[in-house]
């Protein structure tokens, strides 16, 4: 049966209809129409549906959204937002700047069809928190050996995604 | 005002004419819109009959302009071909930008809308696509310099156009001024016809490669571009990377129904009885069903999961049996009774008396299994069916237009009531190049049946066990050696279910109409050593496994660089076995079978960066046993689409574990001129991940009655961990026009690296996926 549950999502408290056991994935995507995360394999195979809960990638198609009340639910639509936090950015500053790995994203050119991204993007964002100057290895092993599973991407931009996370590992530097 | 261009064709003797005409002048704005001189037989809708579609803009052959150039100097291009994830958005942008002398900045694209592109075509086919779009605003450019000449005062030949400024004889004006106040029609010449329905011929639906732009305009010489050859950003990426893309899986529509599909328990599975839906449970749940087509829709989307799958539960099916399970594929292939070639190329009294003259013979038959496309986001579609009849789809098809026709044949209706809008969403990696396979027809029946509009999304298990597939297939391959080792005569035999079955499953489970194709294969390899004077190739098809079950069973389907992918392997493998045979340098062996000299510089240049040492392969210290890693290095080449490809794989193997690690791939690449570096590069590197999948991973599993690689568990593909260093080499020419860039860089993988373990450990892999299970039984000989 849906219930009231409050969200705090990209920053903004969000009241949504919802049985508490419906994947989060569903509410991000339906109820409060953010289309960064997305439906992969339901299964927590692939990675495609990742979010941050509390600064910590979570793949949201098999997290119940009641796991999310109470925590900070950030998808690449908020990534900006917290980037200009982070350094402070004037209003103005922060409208024009993108969160350096989005920036990376773009400058590597990294999407080819893109479905997988936003989840690569959210990887790479926890990466980098954790780890500010990440090795190839590094990378490597974060976007595989990181539990629940490998983020997939079948295009095969891998090499792009490690690039793309060492400039941006500069770019929070400078 | 009426301005002629006049251009020459090399095979058609009436000179193809484009006419410029004044539509109205306008208080503000103005612009220029070019659009189709339509072949004689399509039949484009009048002023009048127009009329009477406005109120929902299906006609087919509303003269959607092509291009369109503004007052404001800015440029849109309609085109029913779509972006496939390898930058095509890009390409045309800058094949535009370079024809008009204009910035690629100005320019922007609607692909793929059936209601507002003009052209269709498919959105793989880069090549012809890129073709048309360059004639288009090579004929528009013409036009534009005809009215600056006349309002100028100077002759076109003493014009010069730079970023859109036209300038001449001391004087200059924009594109945009030119246009200032006034709307104007330029008709180009085409010809080609609109998809429809074709049951039983090729794929089951004609016109798939839309309309062609005729004559010759002047175009730009490829050594003098601007933009083309530059790294233009692919347009939609900031989008994609910011969340603002709108994609196939996000259209919601007022009153729009949710839907999961309840499909058959096995491939071969007709309907008993369905299960129900308890409704205190699920109150907003509804069952819809259609002969074999089953599912449960919600306006929720998480009711209609979770009543989707107690419906499921309670849903009974037939027993089937009827495949003889993956393992035995090959047994099956073999015992097949083969007919006639679907296609045959070569003179085979020549190979037959080559090879009797043969001082030596080497054969050899190479295998995989079924693989498939596998992209990370599942079949979506979304379908309005209304209550006059007309339907309206979003999709991420690579064929709209393919689409459009196979709906519209489903339905019993003319394609003019369908229109389809596209999307971006996941890759599809050609399963979607015939306009078929997808949830498309699910969503069209249930909302034909609900009248209501339908989302259906499929789950991973779903899309893996029923969307088509790649199919298994064998080669017998024979080669004629002379005294010193030289190829003379080669004779390649490919065996292979039906590669081309783009049918939509939903259909087919619901029972309704669908345009069949025509099993068979067909020759796909293009051929680079013509110092090997005798060659036949002989090319099987079968049906799919299963056809005769209401599903169709496994539909086979093109799948990324289609053919050549299977048919090079084949080849390859055999050319690097008689190097070995030869006791030659793989290379070298190469050199000597060709004059090509584009295949000898890439394959040079290639060679030079991955340091190749001339040798003939195995090594001297290749081994089959011991715990530790032996190294083997491999190559292979491949022509296709007038680009010339190189690979070269190192790998280390541990016997005893069977474990392969591909520690470097240096992949050359010489598509005649590169229209972007950066993106040629970047196909580059992901085709390369995509291969080596291929070749040391993937396998459709499947038992006596279902595929059982439903996930990533079970169908493997290659992780960021597994990916070598990739070393690119690629090389641009501007006298060879271009070829196709965007795919192809996967089909080097498989045997450059069967030929780099045949290196390391003496033993001969004719069979991929080279997993540890099958690298020990081959090394345990």
């Amino acid at each position: 049966m849906a219930s009231e549950l409050t969200l705090t999502v990209n920053g903004a408290k969000q009241v949504v209809s919802a049985a508490p056991e419906t994947p989060l994935i569903f509410v991000l995507r339906n109820e409060l129409k953010l289309s960064g995360p997305r439906l992969g394999c339901g299964m927590a195979q692939c990675g495609s549906c990742s979010v941050l809960l509390d600064g910590e990638e979570t793949r949201t198609c098999i997290t119940p959204v009641s796991y999310a009340v109470g925590k900070q639910v950030t998808t690449i639509e908020g990534l900006p937002a917290v980037w200009a936090v982070e350094k402070k950015l004037s209003a103005a500053n922060a409208a024009k700047t993108l969160h350096p790995v989005q920036q990376a994203w773009i400058d590597e050119q990294v999407p080819q069809c893109g479905y997988c991204q936003s989840g690569m993007m959210i990887a790479a964002v926890e990466l980098l928190a954790k780890n500010p100057n990440p090795t190839i290895p590094q990378i490597k092993d974060a976007f595989t050996n990181k539990p629940p599973s490998p983020h997939l991407c079948r295009c095969g931009t891998y090499a792009a995604i490690i690039d793309a996370v060492q400039r941006a590992a500069k770019a929070m530097k400078a | 005002m009426t301005l002629k261009t006049e251009t020459s064709s090399d095979s058609q003797i009436m000179p193809f004419t484009t006419t410029l005409t004044r539509r109205s002048f306008v208080k503000m704005g103005g612009a220029l819109f070019v659009s189709l001189a339509l072949p004689a037989g399509v039949r484009a809708q009048t002023a009048e009959s127009q009329a009477s579609l406005q109120t929902n803009q299906l006609n087919p052959t509303l003269l959607a302009s092509w291009l369109e150039i503004r007052s404001d100097n800015t440029i849109l291009m309609r085109t029913g071909r779509t972006e496939t994830g390898t930058g095509m958005s890009g390409y045309y942008t800058q094949v535009i930008a370079e024809e008009l002398s204009v910035r690629p900045e100005t320019i922007s694209l609607i692909m793929g809308d059936t209601d507002k592109t003009p052209d269709g075509g498919y959105s793989a086919g880069f090549l012809s696509g890129m073709a048309n779009v360059r004639k288009v605003a090579a004929y528009t450019h013409q036009a534009l310099l005809g009215l600056a000449a006349t309002q100028l005062g100077v002759p076109v030949e003493n014009l010069n156009v730079v970023d859109g400024l036209i300038s001449g004889g001391g004087k200059s004006i924009r594109y945009g001024q030119l246009l200032e106040g006034q709307h104007l029609d330029l008709k180009i010449p085409v010809t080609g016809e609109f998809a429809k329905a074709a049951p039983g011929k090729w794929v089951g639906v004609d016109g798939l490669d839309g309309l062609t732009v005729m004559g010759d305009p002047p175009m730009r010489p490829l050594n003098q571009c601007k933009v083309m050859g530059t790294s233009f950003p692919v347009p939609g990426i900031p989008n994609k990377v910011t969340g603002k893309t709108q994609w196939s899986c996000d259209v919601t529509l007022p009153g729009m129904l949710h839907a999961r599909m309840i499909r058959p328990a096995t491939l071969g599975s007709t309907l008993i009885s369905v299960g129900a839906v308890d409704k205190k449970q699920f109150p907003t749940a509804e069952i819809v069903k259609k002969g074999n087509l089953v599912a449960v829709v919600s306006p929720n989307e998480w009711e209609a999961i979770s009543a989707s799958r107690a419906v499921a539960a309670g849903t009974k099916w037939t027993d089937w049996a009827g495949l003889a399970g993956s393992e035995n594929v090959t047994k099956t292939l073999r015992a097949y009774k083969w007919n006639t070639p679907s296609e045959r190329r070569g003179k085979p009294a020549d190979v037959t008396a080559a090879l009797a003259k043969a001082t030596k013979k080497i054969s050899a038959s190479y295998e995989q299994p079924y693989v498939r496309h596998a992209p990370i986001g599942p079949f979506v579609a979304v379908a309005d069916v209304r209550s006059d009849g007309s339907v309206t789809v979003w999709t991420h098809s690579a064929q709209s237009q393919g689409l459009r026709a196979r709906i519209a044949y489903m339905l019993g209706t003319t394609p003019e009531q369908v229109v389809v809008r596209w999307l971006d969403h996941s890759g599809q990696y050609g399963r979607t190049t015939f306009g078929g396979d997808g949830a498309e027809s699910d969503a069209v029946i249930l909302s034909q049946l609900t009248r209501k509009p339908v989302r259906v999304q499929w789950t991973l298990q779903e899309d893996m066990m029923w969307s088509s597939v790649s199919p298994a297939w064998v080669s017998d391959i024979q080669a004629g050696l002379d005294p010193s080792g030289h190829v003379t005569a080669l004779h390649s035999l490919f065996y292979s279910p039906h590669m081309m079955d783009p049918r939509p499953i939903g259909a087919l489970l619901a029972g309704m109409p669908c345009s069949a194709s025509e099993p068979g294969g067909w020759i796909a390899t293009e051929w680079v050593y013509d110092k090997i004077q005798d060659r036949l190739e002989d090319v099987y098809g079968m049906p799919n496994l299963g056809a005769e079950t209401a599903s169709g069973g496994l539909r086979g389907n093109i799948m990324r660089t289609p053919g050549q992918r299977q048919q090079n392997f084949a080849l390859e493998g055999l050319i690097n076995e008689a190097a070995a045979a030869a006791n030659a340098d793989p290379i070298q062996f190469r050199l000597d079978h060709t004059t090509d000299e584009r295949l000898i510089n890439i394959l040079k240049a290639t060679a030079k960066a991955a340091g190749w040492e001339p040798r003939s392969s195995p090594h001297s210290q290749a081994r089959k046993t011991g715990s530790t890693p032996v190294n083997g290095r491999g190559v292979c080449v491949m022509l296709r689409e007038n680009a010339y490809w190189v690979g070269i794989a190192e790998i280390t193997v541990v016997p005893d574990t069977g474990v392969i690690h591909v520690s470097r791939f240096t992949i050359g690449g010489e598509p005649g001129k590169i229209i972007n570096p950066r993106q040629f590069g970047l196909c580059m590197k992901s085709g390369v991940v995509m291969g080596l999948s291929e070749a040391l991973k993937e396998e459709v599993t499947f038992d006596k009655s279902r595929v059982t690689s439903t996930n990533w568990d079970r169908y493997k593909i290659l992780t960021m961990e597994e990916m070598p260093e990739i070393k690119i080499v690629p090389l641009s020419r501007n006298d060879k026009n271009f070829g196709g860039g965007s795919e192809g860089a996967n089909a080097v993988c498989p045997p450059a690296v069967t030929a780099a373990f045949f290196d390391a450990t003496g033993i001969q892999a004719r069979r991929i996926p080279l997993s540890p299970a099958y690298v020990t039984t081959l090394l345990k000989g």
